[in-house]
C-alpha cells in the first residue's frame, strides 16, 4: 500500500457559507501502480491532488503514505504542477539543479551535475539545458518541469494535469514519454486527467470523480490491457474501445445528472432550421446566387 | 540574402538598444542593415526626425521670445547666451583644474612648463593688443557715426537754447516795465499778474520742447552699436586668459606647494646652522623654536591640496555622490524593510500607519528636521573626527569637501527616496506567485533559501521599479535641499546665481536647469537598464 486516502473531505469557506469540494473520498493506491484520476473541469481534481502532495490538508478523515499520515508537502511525494511551476529566472538546468541539490545534499559539484544532466537527457531537453523557461515552448517547459520532479527520486509522482496545456501532437511524445519512464523506473503513479483516451492508454486503473461541489470517487475501472501500449495498435484492441465506450458513457450521464441537478432553467431554443446552400444546377461557384429550393 | 553574422551582429546591436530603453535608435539601425528601408524611413522620418523639428520648432520659439521680457535680472537669455554660459562656467572649471596642476607640479617639469606658459602669453598678449587696438577702432567709429547723428540734433537744441534765452531775456524786461508802471499807477496789477502767469508757461513749453532734443540725444549714446560690446567683451575675454596664464606662472613658481615648502626648509636649515654658532642662550632657544615651526610648516605645505573654488562640474559631481549616498541609505532600510512587510502581515500592520503618515510629508520639512537633529551631533563641525578624518588632504575623499550641510541634505533624499523602494518591495514580495512558494514546500526549503532562492529573485523585478522611482525622486529632492541648506551642488549654484544676480546669472541658471535634467535622464536610464536586467518577463528578452 503507497498511498490512501481514507474518508477525506475539503471545503472552504466559514460554516454558515461553506463550498465543500471533496466530500468521503475513499482512494488507495498499490505500489508500482499507474492511477488516474478523471474528471470534469472544476471538479476538485486540483485539490485531491495537492491533498496527496500535502500541500493541502483534509478537514475530515486522513491521507497516509506507507502507513503514516501526510504532514507536509516533500520531496517523496513528487508533485508536478499543472502550469509548470519553473522558476522563470533560472534555467532549465539550474531549475534542476536547485531541486535536486535540495534532496541530495551530500552530492559532490560534479554528482551534482552529472544527476542533473541525467533527467535533462531523460525528458530530451539536453539542447534546451541553459534557456530560461521564457525561451522554451509549452511542452519543453512541462518537460522540464516533469524533469525536476523525477530527479527529486520521489516515491510517488502525482501528476496534477500534466498535459492538459499541450497540443495533441506534443501530448502524445509526452504521453510516451511519461509512460516509458514509469515503466523503465516503475514509480507508484497518480495522474489527474480530463482526456478519456490518455488515461485508458496510460493507466492502470482509472478512477471518476464526480462532478463538484461535494465531489467523491466513484468506482474505479480496470485497465487489463498488457504494457508496452502502442498508441497505434491500441485504437482496434478491443478492450480498449469498450473502456473507451463505457467511461465515456459514464461521464455523459454525470454531466446530464449533474445539469438535471441543478437548478438552473433550461432555455428553449428557437425553432430554426439550416438553410440549404446546394445550388440546385450548375457550377457551384461562388458567383452563382444561392437560391431556395423550390 | 541572409548573412548570419551580419544578423547575429544586428540582432546583438538591437538588443542593447532595447535593454537601455532607446527604442528610437532601432529603425536607423535596422536601416543600416538594409531591412525593409522604406519602413524604417517611414519610422525615422515619424519618430526621429518630426521630434527634432519638434525640439528646434520650441528653440526657436524661445529666441524669439525670451528677449521680450524684462525682468529684474535683465531679459530671459536666448539659448545662444545660455550656451555661452555653459561654455564660461566649464571654462571656468578648466582654469582652475591647470591652476591646481600647475600648485602640484613639482621638479623639472615646472621650469618645462613655465617657459611654455610664458610663451603663451606671449602670444596672448599679441593677440590681446590687436583685439583691443580693433575695439578701441570700433569704438571710434562708432563714436564718429554717433557724433555725426548727435551733430545736426545738438545743433537744433543749442539754436533752440539760444532764441529761449534771448525770449527769456525779452520777455523779463518786458515783465519789470509793466512792474514799473504798475508802481506808477498807469497800469493795472491784475495785468502783471496775468502777463507773469502767460509768461511762466511759454518758458515752461520751450524747457519741455529741449528736454525732448536732449533724451534724443541721450539715447543715441546710451544705445552703442552692438559689435563696440561684442568686441570690447572679446578682449576683456583675452585679457582674463592671460590673468589666468599668468596666475598659472605664479602657481608654478612662488606660488608651488613645493616651492614654498623649500623656501621654509631653507629657513630652517638657516636656524639649525645659527642654532649650532650661538653662544647666547636666548638666540638659542629663538633657532631652536624657528627650527621646529619652519619645519612643521614646510612637511605640511608639502601635503597641501590645492584650494579649488566651486565650479559647475565639482558641484555637480558633489550632488551625484550626495545622492548616491543618500540612494543608498534608503536602499539600505527600504529594501529588508520591505522585505519583512511582504513576508509578514503583522509587520506590514505596523508600517502601514508610518508608512501612510509620512509619505506625503514635504522634503524641506525633512531638510529642516535633519537639520536640527544632525547638527547636534556636530556641535563643532569644524574639529569633529568625522569631517578632520573625511577631509584630511590626505583623504581622497576630501574631494568632496564633506559638512554636515551635506550629510542632512543625504538624509532627506533618504527620507524622501524611501517610501518607493519600500512600498514596491513589500508589493514584490507579497504578490510572489503561489506556485513558486508550493515548489519551496515541495523542496522543504528552509527560511533563508526560500528568502534568498524564490523569494527575493521573484520579487527583483518590482523592487528595482521601486528604485528607479526611488532615485528619481531622490535626485528632484536633492537640488531643493541643497538650495535651502546651501550645501554644496547645484541646488547651490542656482541659489548662488539667484542671489549674485550678475548679468550671467540667469543664463546660469538655465545652464543648471539643463544639466540637472540630463543628469536625471542618465541616473533614470541606468535604472532602466538594471530593472531590464533583472527582469525574466518576455518583454525583457528581445
Amino acid at each position: 500500500m503507497s498511498v490512501e486516502l481514507k474518508d477525506v473531505s475539503v471545503g472552504f469557506g466559514t460554516p454558515s457559507n461553506r463550498y465543500e469540494v471533496l466530500k468521503d473520498v475513499n482512494l488507495k493506491v498499490e505500489e508500482n501502480e499507474f492511477v488516474s484520476i478523471i474528471g470534469f473541469s472544476g471538479s476538485g481534481k486540483s485539490t485531491l491532488m495537492n491533498l496527496l502532495a500535502g500541500l493541502v490538508f483534509p478537514d475530515k478523515g486522513e491521507v497516509t503514505f506507507k502507513g503514516e499520515k501526510v504532514k507536509a508537502a516533500g520531496p517523496k511525494l513528487g508533485i508536478m504542477f499543472q502550469n509548470y511551476s519553473l522558476l522563470p529566472w533560472l534555467t532549465t538546468y539550474e531549475n534542476i539543479e536547485l531541486a535536486a541539490a535540495q534532496v541530495f545534499k551530500d552530492l559532490s559539484k560534479k554528482e551534482l551535475t552529472e544527476h542533473v544532466d541525467r533527467y535533462i537527457e531523460m525528458v530530451s531537453l539536453t539542447p534546451a539545458r541553459d534557456r530560461k523557461p521564457h525561451e522554451l515552448s509549452g511542452g519543453m517547459r512541462q518537460r522540464a518541469s516533469l524533469a525536476r520532479t523525477l530527479s527529486l527520486q520521489p516515491e510517488i509522482l502525482i501528476l496534477d494535469e500534466p498535459l492538459s496545456a499541450l497540443d495533441a501532437l506534443t501530448r502524445g511524445d509526452l504521453q510516451e514519454e511519461i509512460l516509458n519512464i514509469w515503466e523503465a523506473e516503475r514509480k507508484t503513479v497518480v495522474m489527474v486527467t480530463n482526456d478519456v483516451d490518455e488515461a485508458v492508454l496510460m493507466s492502470n486503473r482509472i478512477v471518476p470523480l464526480t462532478m463538484g461541489p461535494s465531489a467523491t470517487l466513484d468506482t474505479p475501472f480496470a485497465v487489463d490491457i498488457e504494457y508496452p501500449r502502442n498508441r497505434h495498435t491500441l485504437n482496434d484492441h478491443p478492450e480498449y474501445k469498450r473502456l473507451k465506450t463505457e467511461i465515456t458513457t459514464y461521464l455523459i450521464n454525470l454531466n446530464q445528472e449533474d445539469k438535471k441537478g441543478s437548478s438552473m432553467d433550461s432555455y428553449s431554443m428557437p425553432d430554426v432550421m439550416p438553410k440549404n446552400f446546394t445550388p440546385i444546377s450548375g457550377r457551384p461557384t461562388l458567383r452563382n446566387k444561392f437560391t431556395q429550393p423550390h | 540574402m541572409a548573412n548570419p553574422t551580419k544578423d547575429k551582429i544586428k540582432y546583438s546591436i538591437l538588443k542593447v538598444i532595447d535593454v537601455s530603453g532607446f527604442k528610437v535608435l532601432d529603425p536607423p539601425v535596422r536601416l543600416l542593415f538594409k531591412e525593409e528601408p522604406q519602413k524604417q524611413i517611414r519610422d525615422i522620418s515619424r519618430y526621429m526626425l518630426l521630434p527634432i523639428v519638434f525640439v528646434f520648432a520650441c528653440l526657436a520659439a524661445w529666441t524669439v521670445l525670451g528677449p521680450n521680457h524684462k525682468t529684474k535680472s535683465g531679459e530671459v537669455p536666448t539659448p545662444t547666451r545660455v550656451w555661452d554660459a555653459w561654455k564660461d562656467s566649464y571654462r571656468f572649471h578648466e582654469k582652475e583644474s591647470e591652476k591646481e596642476q600647475a600648485f602640484m607640479t613639482t621638479g623639472e617639469d615646472r621650469g618645462a612648463e613655465v617657459e611654455k606658459i610664458e610663451a603663451l602669453i606671449q602670444k596672448q598678449e599679441g593677440e590681446y593688443a590687436a583685439l583691443e587696438a580693433d575695439s578701441q577702432s570700433i569704438a571710434a567709429q562708432a563714436k564718429e557715426k554717433m557724433e555725426s547723428e548727435i551733430a545736426p540734433i545738438k545743433a537744433e537744441y543749442d539754436e533752440l537754447k539760444a532764441l529761449s534765452f534771448s525770449q527769456k531775456k525779452e520777455r523779463k524786461s518786458a515783465e519789470e516795465a509793466l512792474a514799473q508802471k504798475v508802481a506808477n499807477k498807469t497800469a493795472e496789477p491784475q495785468q502783471l499778474v496775468t502777463l507773469i502767469k502767460e509768461n511762466g508757461i511759454k518758458s515752461e513749453s520751450e524747457k519741455e520742447e529741449l528736454k525732448l532734443i536732449k533724451t534724443k540725444i541721450d539715447l543715441i549714446r546710451s544705445n552703442p552699436p552692438k559689435e563696440v560690446k561684442a568686441a570690447q567683451l572679446a578682449a576683456n575675454k583675452l585679457a582674463d586668459e592671460i590673468q589666468h596664464s599668468k596666475k598659472r606662472i605664479d602657481y608654478l613658481t612662488s606660488g608651488n606647494r613645493e616651492v614654498k615648502g623649500d623656501t621654509l626648509l631653507a629657513k630652517a636649515a638657516d636656524a639649525s646652522t645659527q642654532l649650532n654658532t650661538t653662544t647666547d642662550g636666548g638666540e638659542a632657544y629663538k633657532q631652536a623654536k624657528s627650527l621646529v615651526s619652519n619645519t612643521e610648516k614646510a612637511e605640511k605645505t608639502k601635503g597641501q591640496q590645492y584650494p579649488r573654488s566651486a565650479s559647475i562640474v565639482w558641484q555637480t559631481y558633489r550632488s551625484l555622490i550626495t545622492v548616491i549616498i543618500g540612494f543608498s541609505l534608503a536602499c539600505l532600510v527600504a529594501i529588508p524593510l520591505g522585505i519583512m512587510c511582504g513576508l509578514n502581515r503583522i509587520v506590514m500592520a505596523c508600517l502601514t500607519p508610518i508608512i501612510s503618515i509620512f509619505r506625503p510629508v514635504s522634503p524641506v520639512v525633512w531638510l529642516l528636521i535633519f537639520q536640527i537633529i544632525i547638527g547636534a551631533f556636530f556641535p563643532d563641525p569644524e574639529k569633529h573626527p568625522l569631517f578632520l578624518f573625511l577631509n584630511d588632504q590626505a583623504n581622497p575623499l576630501s574631494y568632496f569637501q564633506t559638512n554636515p550641510a551635506m550629510i542632512f541634505s543625504a538624509c532627506t533624499v533618504a527620507v524622501c527616496a524611501l517610501w518607493p523602494a519600500l512600498v514596491n518591495t513589500a508589493l514584490g514580495v507579497s504578490s510572489i506567485d503561489p506556485d513558486h512558494l508550493n515548489v519551496a514546500k515541495v523542496l522543504r526549503l528552509g527560511f533563508w533559501s526560500r528568502l534568498f532562492k524564490i523569494i527575493i529573485p521573484s520579487s527583483l523585478p518590482l523592487v528595482f521599479a521601486g528604485l528607479r522611482i526611488s532615485l528619481g525622486v531622490g535626485w528632484m529632492v536633492l537640488i531643493a535641499a541643497e538650495a535651502l541648506s546651501s550645501s554644496d551642488g547645484l541646488g547651490k549654484f542656482v541659489w548662488d546665481e539667484y542671489q549674485n544676480g550678475s548679468s550671467q546669472s540667469f543664463a546660469n541658471i538655465i545652464v543648471a536647469c539643463f544639466v540637472v535634467g540630463i543628469i536625471g535622464f542618465f541616473l533614470d536610464r541606468v535604472m532602466i537598464v538594471l530593472q531590464r536586467l533583472v527582469s525574466f518577463d518576455e518583454s525583457a528578452s528581445l
